[in-house]
């Protein structure tokens, strides 16, 4: 196959990103004023959620995907959902993070190029139909992130979770890079279809060397979702760095582990199911156990959510385990009302600044701060998955999959560990609602706590959507499409 | 000799030539240059480093920066490789890959140079 400059087309959305990504760094060491970034990033973010969107509505059920780069890249509804949620998922980050840029002494142009190629590479990692080039996309994402982590030079717990996570990081890169030598090695090619191919003529129980492969893969992906036992990194990660990065990668980052892991389980374990979703349903169900019983313990409210994004992690994965496309739609549905609750909760954390940090910053914060008080209680009644919020569908969603699926003990299991998450969120609810605050109220600090107007849109658009999702889920994710 | 051998002349040019150059470059800088030997110049040269120093001696993070941009840089030119063999049979779409794919290492390049990374001081 010879390629074709047309090829492009199929990328403007990642192309909009780079561009934007290299204007700012042309530009890194004149730009100063920080707004102007800001603005920039979000423009090019919301185009490129746009252009995704409009490439979605050219496909016609006569030709539901478009194949370009040697059948390396595909388009199809599956890529185009994910794509259009990473872009939201870095225009409320960005918009998120107006006020830290500012007070931590980060380079503005290099901090928001940096998260438009984190980006480009999630979305490149949701248009993959070749083992490589979704690697390809994955790494040009964790090589960003870790230096996000890392970009508060001057803060040592910063350093530290920057190399823990690259360490980690660079771990799971191996295996999972391994686990495509692997497959490899046993198939003939990389691309998904001719591995599945390859699979559905041997099966894989009966080839050692393909059960070894589809392991490694599902834990080199795993770590990207910090799904259990490959979660090791997220508390430390999001607690060292910058809260807009950890916003950052708790939600889109998770959300491309997810596109990746859906399409390679749908693809390629398309005959013979049995093995992979036994794996998926062991890191499904220590993710929900371990993520909802380590979260108890936690006073850190970013490594409190850290816990509950690994938590979360494990519902999202419920979705993929029956293999059907039902399933697929349920997880993404999942992701999508996931990624809107989460940056609500961690623009909160960012928003009450210093004492958002530690859960004693919440105590008495109705009484200090009724609004911002009011929308946590949003988010957490959300995160825990209580009706009417946008949280009680998603859950409800890959439960009722797992149902289907006649997995009882797994769905009991994910019903009981809502009630220990819902202990965990409705602490920081009594602390918030039915204490006293630890120092008096002045009234002239209230000119002080003025929320910056970017951080009071990104919450209200986080607040609409995991209340518009909770009412009316449908209008929301009728776009999900299995691949 | 075959013409399997014939097949490999080239490279045996390549390594004449190559050597001819090295060797060239040394042999006359030493009967042409002017000699003034001094005790530093006499001393074993590791790229601008002491050879010898205990460890836990100091090391100029200055090297490290220059090491890393000159890795980097080298490491991309070996992607020209593969796509001159196949520079013909791609026409104009590998030209224009190829120079969006410079394209983007040139920022990289601005950028590194724009930040002062290139300057010793």
């Amino acid at each position: 196959m010879t390629p074709s400059l047309t090829d492009l087309a199929l990328l403007i959305p990642e192309l909009i990103l780079v561009s934007m990504a290299l204007a700012l760094l042309l530009g890194a060491s004149r730009i100063r004023n920080a707004s102007m970034v800001t603005t920039a990033t979000v423009i090019a973010a919301v185009v490129a959620a746009v252009v995704a969107a409009l490439i979605a509505g050219r496909l016609s059920p006569d030709s539901p995907s478009l194949v370009g780069f040697s059948g390396m890249i595909i388009v199809d509804g599956y890529s185009q959902f994910f794509k259009v949620l990473i872009a939201a998922a870095l225009t409320l980050a960005t918009l998120l993070s107006v006020q830290r840029v500012n007070t931590d002494h980060v380079r503005p142009a290099e901090y928001h190029a940096l998260l438009l190629l984190a980006a480009t590479g999630m979305m490149l990692a949701a248009s993959s139909t070749d083992l490589l080039t979704l690697y390809l996309g994955l790494e040009l994402t964790t090589l960003s992130s870790y230096v996000l982590v890392g970009i508060t030079v001057d803060k040592p717990e910063s350093n530290e979770a920057a190399i823990k996570y690259f360490l980690l990081g660079s771990f799971a890169s191996a295996l999972f890079l391994y686990g495509i030598a692997l497959a490899y090695g046993a198939t003939g090619s990389t691309d998904l279809d001719k591995i599945a191919s390859a699979f559905a003529a041997s099966g894989v129980t009966t080839d050692p060397l393909l059960l070894v492969a589809s392991v490694l893969i599902a834990a080199g992906l795993a770590f990207k979702i910090a799904a259990v036992p490959f979660h090791a990194w997220a508390p430390d990660a999001y607690e060292g760095a910058h809260t807009p990065v950890a916003a950052f990668l708790a939600t889109a980052s998770k959300v491309a582990g997810l596109a990746a892991l859906g399409r390679v389980s749908l693809v390629i374990f398309a005959s013979d199911n049995q093995v992979f979703s036994a794996i998926l349903t062991l890191l499904a169900a220590l993710s929900i156990l371990v993520g909802s019983i380590i979260a108890i313990s936690q006073t850190n409210m970013k490594r409190l959510l850290a816990y509950s994004s690994i938590a979360h992690a494990g519902y999202a994965l419920l979705g993929f385990i029956s293999g059907t496309s039902a399933g697929a739609e349920a997880t993404m549905t999942y992701a999508y009302l996931y990624v809107f609750m989460t940056l609500g909760a961690f623009g909160v954390v960012i928003a009450l600044e210093e004492s958002g940090e530690t859960l004693d910053g919440y105590q008495g914060l109705a009484t200090k701060r009724p609004k911002t008080a009011a929308l946590m209680l949003l988010f957490l009644l959300s995160l825990t998955g209580i009706p009417p919020t946008a949280g009680f569908v998603a859950k409800f969603v890959v439960i009722l999959d797992v149902v289907r699926e006649g997995q009882y003990v797994l769905a009991i299991l994910a019903v009981a560990c809502s009630v220990i998450t819902a202990f965990v969120y409705l602490r920081v609810v009594v602390l918030m609602y039915m204490k006293e605050p630890l120092e008096a109220v002045d009234d002239d600090s209230h000119s002080s706590t003025q929320i910056p107007l970017a951080i009071c849109l990104a919450l209200a658009v986080a607040a609409l959507i995991t209340v518009v999702g909770g009412i009316l889920p449908g209008i929301l994710t009728s776009w999900a499409v299995a691949p | 000799m075959s013409e399997y051998g014939i097949e490999y002349a080239g490279i045996v040019a390549c390594f004449i030539i190559a050597g001819a150059i090295a060797g060239g470059m040394v042999f006359f800088s030493s009967i042409l240059g002017k000699k003034t030997p001094s005790a530093v110049k006499s001393a074993p040269f590791e790229c601008g480093e002491t050879p010898f120093s205990l460890p836990g001696g100091k090391m100029a993070i200055k090297f490290y920066l220059t090491a890393i941009l000159f890795i980097l840089f080298d490491v991309e030119v070996i992607f020209l490789y593969p796509w001159a063999v196949i520079y013909r049979s791609l026409g104009m779409v590998g030209l224009v890959e190829m120079g969006i794919f410079l394209g983007i290492l040139l920022v990289g390049y601005v950028y590194a140079w724009s930040n002062k990374a290139l300057d010793w001081q």
